[in-house]
């Protein structure tokens, strides 16, 4: 099977997970309780009142309907109105989406800018001390809440120390790398333990390799070996690992943007939510979905890009 | 996230500021440059500077005629203007766009002079065809703020200044009414553009026009460079940012990032009193808290239950924890800033021994478990909370604490799922009829603001307040409304607390209403910080 | 969530010898390994100072002393300091994560039976329950976490038992795949062809034969599951979504301690400093056990 045949295929199956993100998301979303009708009106809301606001939102039609409404905009494009704000939904998420991607490719940018040099020094001295403790140093990362450290992060570097912003996305190029810089560690902080190691690995496995033993043999010096040897080989599996976690980090900067008040859509999300701003809240978790599942089509792609002896097989 | 009554009005107030204002005039109008300190004293105000408003909730809508949440309306009221505007004490009317009226001797009909030299912010001299389309399309929004013009039976213009405003029957709080935010004059046809369109940017005659609003991340308003207030606003921007936790903004203040939070945690307030290059503002308020209990579910229909209850919870301690120390016990339902407040009419207060007689008079003498329902996410209802059940349990009532997020909860608290709920109330308007209909009235939709009491000598008191002018005789009427609302106990009244702002301390002359509003035409701020 | 920390492609195993010689083989040299050893210590301790906090602190930690709001560290008594309503840090910190360890430990279970069941049969069987099974991965897995958690909460409620039942829906997915991955593998081996030409059953053989070796891995990711887990209920409690109050939790210690982060810094920073440390601990163990799969059966 070739490479387009896996593309297409793969792009194939994005089409029934993308049905089944948009039923799950609409039926939880209408069976939480609670009606975007009730927040818009506040303490004025009384039966009357509520109802009234109800029709005028179509919030009153049997569910199904309101599904097969929602599917059918989708097909032309139209992603409906936000109940709370009354706005085209399209033109939130468009406004609401660059904070986002800017702080995933931010956060992948320093987590690999920590993780690399780390994990070849670790590699490099395989059991020595500084080996071990770059193996268990980042552990700790594992354990911990996004949320605190980013408190931290911005309570002692930002309001003490004023070296950054304490929250916000900036304005301008440096602004945004200035604004964005503690929310982007605080997700690459949770991105390094896995990276690092699997690095290690894998470079390990690589300094064992043939081809590495002869080249020390033939007089390469080590640095030249660690880069342009060890590394391009040991970079394909680390690239799956980064692939599939990014995946998971969409997901987990909702925290982030909200102690950072980052006006993403992991912020957009989240007051949807409180509002129950249901026309929102599917859409965003559509975008969502297909960012993730187009991130995983991209790492498999890249995978097999860098390393042609990797075949389709299913 | 708070809770706060969407009845609200664009009373907007201003300070010793009116009275300039009546004149035409205000303080200095070119003092561009550096004022002599830059700390916290006054001095001259200084033109110029761009500040940051950072609110824990975003506005919803700009539309005027149909929104009705307090943090839209008060940023709406930057941006247009009524013919007449509260009082800076909350408790009168006065003209503002209107210089003065005249009633006709079947008190039927009002004409109103406007004051000259208004123009909207597009350069547009202000008529009174501008103030008849406003009026005529407020009394449009049947869902909006319709039912506050339904008085109005037509709209005049004779001439360019003057409006005629003819009602239906006599109605007293007719100026009042012109006075609510849901009157701010817009341009005749809004200046031919569809009403959506026009909200998307509106124009108005007030110290700030609309620049952009991003939503969930910022709105910014840029000044009115045809302002009738010559020398004003001082204030080149103002932008409002959203957002929801309470640290964060806490922390934009004190990095310098924002220049105002709105509400900060009442736990910071401590700190920041000793933190330099700020200053925590706490403004007279008609805001109080509540406990409400459902008459629905037994055993609150008990009297002596809910009086057991309100004597056991001591509002002192209330106050210390929740507001360190910023607030007083609440004795009435009504708050002091309002008028007709009785300060006699005996709330009940906090005594053990009395607790423990009330409950053992009643049907529940060994005690009973209920459940106390929160909106989830605010620390404070959450702190009140635990110290109400530690001090129920002794009396044998175990309260089981039940957080939802705060769309369901309030859903279940007005359709009457629940025993017991804490609740908030803001008055916005200045007059206590308001706040004695939604609740101390079973018939009104609030239903005794949802606890479903019902007393009928407390009706026919509020019932009778309402329809007589004599100050006398409502006086009497509002006292007997509140001390039979005190003994039945039928919420306990908690405490009333002031609102609370932090602002950074080059910020000057922001000053908060009892209602609520602000005016930012203003404020100015100091360079340097 | 945090990151996937198993290899995504783990290894298949080597041609296992039965089940019971392997087990006992490496049962004696699983003492030896130190990441293991220094997890297993780290935990027991953290267990044994929560579990055992009434030997540890004499105060209780929802006694409220409302003169005495936000005490320092040592004053009055109290180790840590006391918080905004009084009560003492220490006794809150201990009791609180009684209640965070039980509540993740536990919600690792269902997820863990679940997600074998389902790959088993994903891996097995293949065919339409393959397909089928991989779809709803698919989807499940195109969530971001904390949405669906949080509308879950919504749905049922706030409290402990919402909490099971959201983890449990989203988080089977993992085991599911781990298992499939493996089982796919392992049943081309020839004992299970074997086993199959003998006539035994298809459950058999996979709950005797397949499901103890394969099993491991599962175990391996349930020591970082538990850590994931940790985090989701801490993040919950400090929306406001998870453990009610008055029961002492790490999230709600945090979340209430946040606007003291100049002044009493312990209230937040120390509590955070918990689940980071029992993070580590249990990282640790599923790296030992990690170490110990790579090298053992030798």
């Amino acid at each position: 099977m070739g490479r387009m045949s896996f593309v297409l295929r793969r792009l194939v199956l994005l089409v029934p997970t993308a049905v089944g993100v948009t039923i799950i998301t609409f039926f939880m979303v209408h069976l939480i309780p609670g009606n975007p009708a009730v927040t818009i009106l506040g303490q004025r809301a009384n039966p009357s009142t509520v109802a009234a606001l109800d029709k005028q939102l179509g919030l009153n039609q049997p569910l199904i309907e309101q599904y097969w409404l929602f599917i059918d905009r989708l097909f032309h494009g139209n992603l409906g109105q936000s109940l709370y704000y009354q706005v085209p939904v399209s033109s939130l998420i468009t406004s609401h989406l660059p904070p986002t991607l800017w702080l995933l490719c931010y956060a992948a940018v320093l987590g690999v800018a920590i993780s690399v040099p780390l994990a070849t020094l670790a590699a490099s001295r395989k059991d020595a001390v500084r080996d071990h403790v770059i193996r268990v140093v980042p552990l700790l990362g594992l354990g911990l809440p996004a949320f605190w450290f980013g408190l931290i992060l911005q309570t002692w570097l930002g309001t003490k120390l004023r070296l950054f912003p304490v929250t916000g996305y900036g304005q301008g190029f440096t602004g945004h790398l200035h604004s964005m810089f503690l929310p982007a560690l605080t997700v690459a902080v949770a991105l390094c333990p896995v990276l690092i190691r699997s690095l290690r690995a894998s470079m390990l496995g690589v300094l064992g390799a043939e081809f590495v033993t002869t080249a020390r043999a033939k007089g390469v010096p080590a640095p030249r070996l660690l880069v342009r040897h060890v590394l391009r080989n040991a970079v394909i599996p680390a690239v799956t690992v980064l692939g599939i976690n990014i995946g998971y980090l969409i997901g987990g900067t909702l925290i982030v943007e909200q102690v950072f008040a980052i006006p993403g859509l992991g912020s957009l999300m989240i007051n949807a939510i409180f509002e129950r701003d249901f026309t929102v809240i599917q859409s965003v978790a559509l975008v969502y979905g297909v960012l993730v599942v187009l991130v995983n089509l991209l790492t498999d792609v890249a995978y097999v890009a860098l390393d042609p002896r990797v075949r389709f097989d299913a | 996230m708070r809770h706060r009554p969407l009845l609200t009005t664009a009373l907007t107030a201003g300070c010793a500021l009116l009275a300039l204002a009546g004149c035409g005039s205000s303080a200095s109008s070119s003092a561009g440059g550096a004022t002599s300190s830059s700390s916290a004293s006054a001095g001259a105000p200084v033109t110029g500077g761009n500040l940051v408003f950072a609110n824990p909730q975003d506005a919803q809508s700009l539309d005027e005629s149909t929104v009705f949440d307090n943090n839209s309306i008060w940023i709406i009221e930057q941006i247009t203007q009524p013919l007449f505007t509260v009082t800076s004490n909350g408790k009168g009317v006065m003209p503002w766009l209107a210089t003065g009226y005249t009633v006709s001797k079947n008190q039927l009909a009002y004409t109103i002079t406007l004051r000259n030299g208004v123009k909207f912010s597009n350069g547009t001299p202000m008529t009174s065809k501008d103030v008849q389309f406003t009026l005529e399309q407020t009394m449009a929004a049947a869902q909006g703020w319709g039912y506050i013009d339904s008085a109005i039976k037509s709209v005049t213009a004779p001439s360019p200044d003057t409006v005629v405003v003819n009602l239906k029957y006599k109605w007293a709080p007719i100026l009042a009414d012109l006075a609510l935010f849901a009157n701010g004059v817009v341009p005749d046809n809004y200046g031919g553009k569809t009403a959506a369109a026009f909200y998307q940017a509106p124009i108005g005659t007030g110290p700030f026009k609309f620049d952009y609003w991003h939503k969930g991340s910022g709105l910014k308003l840029i000044k009115n460079t045809n302002y009738w207030q010559s020398g004003k606003p001082y204030l080149d921007s103002v932008t409002w940012t959203d957002v929801p936790n309470d640290n964060t903004r806490q922390l934009q203040v004190t990095s310098g990032q924002a220049q105002i939070d709105q509400y900060p945690a009442w736990s910071t307030v401590s700190a920041l009193k000793s933190t330099p290059n700020v200053a925590l503002s706490l403004f007279p308020s008609t805001e109080t808290t509540y406990l409400a209990f459902n008459e629905k579910v037994a055993p609150f229909q008990d009297v002596n239950v809910r009086r057991a209850i309100s004597y056991a919870i001591d509002r002192s301690a209330l106050v210390k924890a929740v507001l360190f120390g910023n607030g007083q016990a609440a004795n009435s339902i009504f708050p002091p800033q309002l008028p007709y407040y009785d300060p006699n009419s005996g709330g009940l207060q906090y005594s053990v021994a009395d607790a423990k007689a009330a409950l053992a008079k009643s049907s529940v003498p060994k005690g009973f478990t209920t459940t106390l329902l929160l909106p989830s996410g605010n620390s404070d209802y959450a702190t009140i909370a635990t110290i109400v059940q530690s001090e129920l349990k002794p009396l044998g009532i175990n309260v089981q604490i039940q957080q939802q997020d705060p769309n369901t909860a309030n859903e279940n608290f007005q359709s009457g799922k629940y025993d017991m709920y804490f609740s908030l109330w803001t008055m916005d308007i200045p007059d206590p009829d308001e706040l004695a209909t939604f609740a101390l009235d079973p018939t009104a939709g609030s239903k005794s603001f949802f606890t479903f009491y019902n007393n009928s000598t407390v009706v026919k008191a509020v019932h009778a307040a309402e329809v007589t002018t004599d100050t006398a005789a409502r006086q009497a009427d509002y006292n007997t409304a509140q001390s039979q609302a005190a003994q039945d106990a039928f919420m306990a009244f908690l405490y009333y607390s002031p609102y609370q702002y932090v602002e950074s301390s080059n910020v000057h002359g922001f000053l908060v209403t009892p209602l609520g509003n602000y005016h930012m035409e203003d404020v100015w701020l100091s360079p340097g910080s | 969530m945090s990151a996937v920390s198993a290899d995504p492609a783990p290894a298949p195993a080597p041609v296992p010898p039965p089940a019971v010689t392997r087990v006992r083989a490496r049962r004696a040299r699983w003492y030896r390994q130190p990441t293991l050893m220094t997890g297993l210590v780290l935990l027991a301790v953290i267990v044994f100072m929560c579990y055992g906090a009434s030997l540890l602190t004499s105060f209780n930690p929802d006694t409220q002393n409302l003169e005495q709001p936000l005490l320092g560290l040592g004053q009055a008594g109290h180790l840590l300091g006391t918080d905004q309503e009084g009560r003492d840090t220490w006794a809150r910190l201990l009791y609180g994560g009684q209640v965070d360890l039980r509540v993740a430990f536990i919600a690792v279970i269902l997820p863990f039976i679940l997600g074998t069941i389902l790959g088993s049969l994903a891996g097995y069987f293949g065919g339409w329950a393959d397909t089928v099974i991989m779809r709803i991965i698919d989807i499940v897995v195109a969530f971001p976490f904390f949405v669906l958690v949080i509308a879950l909460v919504f749905v049922l409620g706030t409290g402990e038992k919402s909490i099971y039942i959201a983890i449990t829906a989203i988080g089977w997915v993992s085991y599911a795949r781990i298992t499939r991955g493996e089982i796919t593998v392992a049943k081309r081996q020839e004992y299970v062809l074997a086993a199959q030409s003998g006539g035994l059953s298809s459950l058999r053989i996979i709950g005797r034969h397949l499901l103890p070796n394969v099993v491991t891995q599962s175990i391996v990711y349930a020591m970082s599951d538990i850590v994931q887990d940790i985090i989701a209920i801490v993040t919950l409690s400090y929306l406001g979504l998870g453990i009610q109050p008055p029961t002492p939790d790490w999230g709600t210690m945090i979340s209430a301690g946040q606007n003291f982060l100049t002044t009493q810094w312990q209230l937040t920073t120390i509590p955070g400093i918990a689940v980071v440390i029992t993070g580590l601990a249990l990282s640790l163990i599923g790296d030992g056990l990690a170490d110990l799969l790579r090298t053992g059966g030798s």
